[in-house]
């Protein structure tokens, strides 16, 4: 299975981002192989919707379970359309940090999207 | 002829410049395409007599039909179509209703629902302006779909006056598209002069004569006269700095109504629009 993790830069001993969908970089790790790679978000630059085309991209690289700061309405929709799995990295500070948290079972599965919708969208 | 008056910056006066523009300019249709944020009416009072919602388009997926080949979704830059693992997500709030994903679909599988974004108001102001106004809901995206609507609205052979949203985007282009004239009104400080000198750029980008006023006049420096100075850019009238225009405003009044000698400020202006078409 491969891990996706929303990171500043590239590999391991990267912060974790702050933002999902305009997160700078997904670390994905192999938990057969053990193998890194670091992918470039593509969609951080979208006008809008980049939670949705992020998560397609974690799809498109085989990513089952994602560890993210929060996730909005919009990109929760969509971790469950495609079926993937995501976790709060709370604390963590690194990528090794919050794969190592998960490892261990603490880190809380989002069920429902965690902030509000932004953008000028939100309704009052 | 239609007038747009506008501003690149917000608050220097273009509800003020309009509105007194519209109660001086005999026969004047009054158009309020400041949708996200209207308030002409404040000032005309008009008696309001019709209402129509104005509808967006948004995508319907007919699971029947769609493979989930993903082509609608690499097609949509906003993301508001997303093909998934079995069904196919649609963010309708951010469909800008552009109909590229109908057209790159081969299965045929989409079509489209409507739903309300905004209302359009019409009514008789004082002094008998015809007057219509746009006001877009709260929380939606883009007005630009309700100032077009209000464009069709206005008969080509009246004065409209059209009172339009600030900055330079998609909404503000919209609402000078096809204006033979537009007013500028800027405020002579560094923002107001630095916001304007981006309208002049939309407006010579694309093609439309227009003047400026310089409202609350004797503020900030002399910027902006250089600046029209340099580029040959009419200045059509100075309206002073001034506790009485500020407070007849802050109370919803047309300073042309208060006091006639203020009125000679938008005849002014109309005199000098009026001369650049003769």
């Amino acid at each position: 299975m491969i891990i996706g993790i929303c990171a500043k830069k590239h590999g391991l001993e990267s912060d974790v981002a702050d933002r999902f969908g305009r997160a700078e970089y997904y670390v994905l790790f192999n938990t057969e192989t053990k193998e890194t790679r670091t992918i470039e978000n593509t969609a951080k630059n979208s006008a809008s919707g980049a939670g949705g085309r992020a998560v397609r991209l974690l799809d498109e690289n085989g990513v089952g379970v994602a560890l993210a700061p929060e996730l909005g309405p919009k990109a929760m929709d969509a971790i469950k359309a495609f079926e993937i799995r995501a976790y709060s990295y709370g604390e963590s500070k690194t990528v090794k940090e919050a794969l190592e948290n998960y490892e261990a079972g603490i880190l809380k599965e989002f069920k429902t999207n965690s902030t509000e919708s932004h953008h000028g969208l939100r309704r009052v | 002829m239609k007038i747009a008056v506008l501003s690149g910056k917000g608050g220097t006066g273009k509800t003020t410049v309009a509105t007194n523009m519209a109660f001086n300019f005999k026969g004047a249709v009054l158009v309020d395409a400041d949708v996200e944020e209207p308030n002409s009416h404040i000032f005309i009072k008009p008696e309001m007599t019709g209402e129509k919602s104005v509808y967006k388009n948004f995508p319907v997926v007919d699971m029947d039909r769609c493979n989930l080949c993903g082509d609608c979704g690499r097609f949509c830059k906003y993301n508001a179509i997303l093909p998934a693992k079995n069904k196919v997500l649609v963010f309708k709030e951010i469909c800008h209703d552009c109909g590229g994903c109908e057209i790159v679909c081969k299965r045929n599988a989409i079509s489209y629902e409507k739903r309300e974004i905004g209302k359009i108001h019409s009514g008789i102001g004082l002094g008998g302006i015809s007057f219509i106004y746009g006001d877009l809901n709260v929380g939606e995206i883009s007005g630009v779909k309700i100032i077009s609507e209000l464009r069709e609205m206005v008969s080509d052979n009246k004065v409209v006056i059209i009172d339009s949203p600030p900055g330079t985007s998609c909404a503000s282009v919209e609402a000078v598209e096809g204006v033979d004239y537009a007013v500028v009104v800027s405020e002579p400080t560094p923002f107001g002069v630095s916001d304007m000198k981006m309208v002049v750029e939309m407006l010579e980008n694309m093609n439309i004569p227009f003047g400026v006023v310089v409202n609350k006049a004797g503020l900030g420096n002399d910027e902006i006269y250089d600046y029209c100075l340099g580029k040959n850019i009419e200045i059509l009238e100075n309206i002073p700095f001034s506790e009485e225009i500020a407070k007849l405003y802050a109370v919803g009044e047309m300073m042309c109504l208060e006091n006639s000698k203020y009125s000679l400020y938008f005849e002014n202006i109309i005199g000098k629009i009026k001369n650049a078409f003769k």
